[in-house]
């Protein structure tokens, strides 16, 4: 199977095709649209969808093996977050705060991309491991901190600077700023594990673990037949909101649409390789390159705009929405999917591992 | 029947930035307020489509003069740099005036 093969026949997968459908539906200024309602429900759908897979699959498998891949996807998180920061701070030119939103951004995983990602294995036969969605939730709110924390330190770092250069007569004014410039950390790290995309991803795994296989039987109609159908709905939306961001994209300039296809490839295809060595299986290896891959855009905003209220939104959610995702659930899905398999079958130790672990 | 003139200071602002300014209200001890989601054009375009934390809000507040200098200060200094902020305020006559203290 050739690469270019493999991106066609995914470009005619429904899910892609509505992506576009939206897109189109968005340029010729229809007012199509997907009722905020549903648009709001469906990502809590998507992700208790995932979250119950998950559970039940760690029923089987026991958390033991999740813990290893677990923590090297937090490792490779943040290390993925302070090299987007140099790269967008020294080669991009941009200021402190789009430089750490921007990174974060690329840092944090996207809830919908995994969903797509998901749907695409089934397309195409293969299982992935089900603490994946686990390792969801944990790296959910990983990047924004560390870049929140870097985004405090450097902006009291300034401060303090300015205010040995101006001298002690406006101190204390110069410390009410910094105290409100500042962002209280504890409070951004509630917010985002309180937030309801951790809330019902974990609670979700918990009761999928908890009923296994027998009791998902009664509910598998809505969270497994479902599933790929309510992803279809939900990207005639993203699509929509995609299109009309369209003429953004120019305003973000060449160096940001390059890094927004250039560093997800980067960061997926190290993820794929990692998961393999691992042992992860082929399935497991595209998820977790797919994780690391992924641009937030539903939460990024949400967490951002409070705790770096500076850096300008327009940025992160256009590049993340309108270039990255598009490029990722089209193109370096396929791409990924390829390097797995051929990393599976050819390396005689991970084909060893691959098949002792028994996941077809 | 009497009437009392009050201010009534009206915020409309990106969603994210309601929950700054109603902690700025509270900060001066105004609990009372009204929020509606609202759409619109402005200088960061068209405002209030597409995703959810992308929407505008409209807060809305009653209360007596005194209070109404410090709350506006307070409103321009830390949000008109970073967000998107439409601020402006009115009198209006309320019957009970013990209620906007």
């Amino acid at each position: 199977m050739d690469i270019l093969g493999l991106i066609q026949s995914n470009l005619l997968t429904p899910i892609v095709l509505f992506f576009i459908f939206g897109i189109i539906a968005a340029r010729i200024k229809s007012d199509l649209k997907i009722p905020d309602a549903i648009s709001e429900f469906l990502p809590i759908y998507l992700l208790a969808a995932i979250g119950l897979h998950g559970g039940i699959e760690m029923r089987n498998t026991g958390f033991e093996t999740m813990l290893v891949p677990m923590l090297v996807a937090i490792g490779l998180s943040l290390l993925f977050t302070l090299n987007h920061y140099q790269i967008l701070r020294h080669l991009g030119k941009f200021n402190l705060f789009d430089s750490y939103a921007l990174a974060s951004t690329y840092g944090a995983v996207g809830a919908v991309t995994f969903s797509v990602g998901l749907s695409f294995l089934k397309t195409q036969g293969v299982t992935s491991e089900g603490f994946l969605a686990a390792i969801l939730a944990v790296l959910e709110p990983v990047a924004f901190i560390l870049a929140i924390f870097l985004t405090n330190m450097a902006v009291s770092k300034q401060m303090k600077t300015k205010k040995e250069s101006i001298g002690d007569i406006v101190e204390s004014e110069l410390s009410m700023g910094l105290s409100e410039t500042k962002t209280n950390l504890k409070q951004v790290l509630h917010e985002s594990i309180t937030g309801k995309a951790i809330v019902i991803l974990l609670g979700s795994i918990f009761i999928g673990y908890l009923i296994g296989e027998e009791g998902f039987s009664s509910i598998s109609i809505v969270f497994d037949e479902l599933f790929t159908g309510a992803i279809v709905i939900f990207l005639i939306e993203m699509g929509i909101i995609a299109g009309q961001r369209l003429e953004d994209i120019k305003k973000v300039g060449v160096f940001l649409i390059a890094f927004s296809i250039i560093m997800p490839t980067f960061n997926g295809i190290i993820g794929v390789l990692v998961a393999t060595v691992m042992g992860l299986s082929l399935g497991g290896s595209v998820m977790f390159g797919l994780l690391l891959a992924s641009a937030s855009f539903i939460a990024a905003p949400a967490v951002l705009r409070h705790a770096i209220p500076q850096a300008k939104p327009s940025l992160y959610i256009t590049s993340a929405l309108g270039i990255t995702f598009p490029y990722n659930i089209i193109v370096l899905l396929p791409i990924m999917y390829l390097i797995s398999s051929i990393v599976h079958n050819e390396g005689s130790i991970d084909l060893f591992n691959y098949i002792s672990k028994g996941w077809i | 029947m009497k009437l009392y003139n009050v201010k009534l200071l009206t915020v409309t602002c990106e969603i994210l930035a309601q929950k700054n300014v109603i902690n700025i209200l509270a900060k001066h001890n105004i609990s009372g307020y009204t929020t509606y989601e609202v759409e619109g054009n402005g200088a960061r375009g068209l405002r209030g489509q597409g995703l959810k934390n992308e929407k505008n809000v409209k807060v809305e507040v009653i209360m007596q003069q005194d209070k109404l200098q410090d709350v506006t200060e307070e409103i321009a200094r830390t949000l008109f740099t970073n967000y998107a902020v439409v601020l402006y305020v009115s009198d209006v006559g309320v019957i009970r005036s013990e209620k906007f203290v």
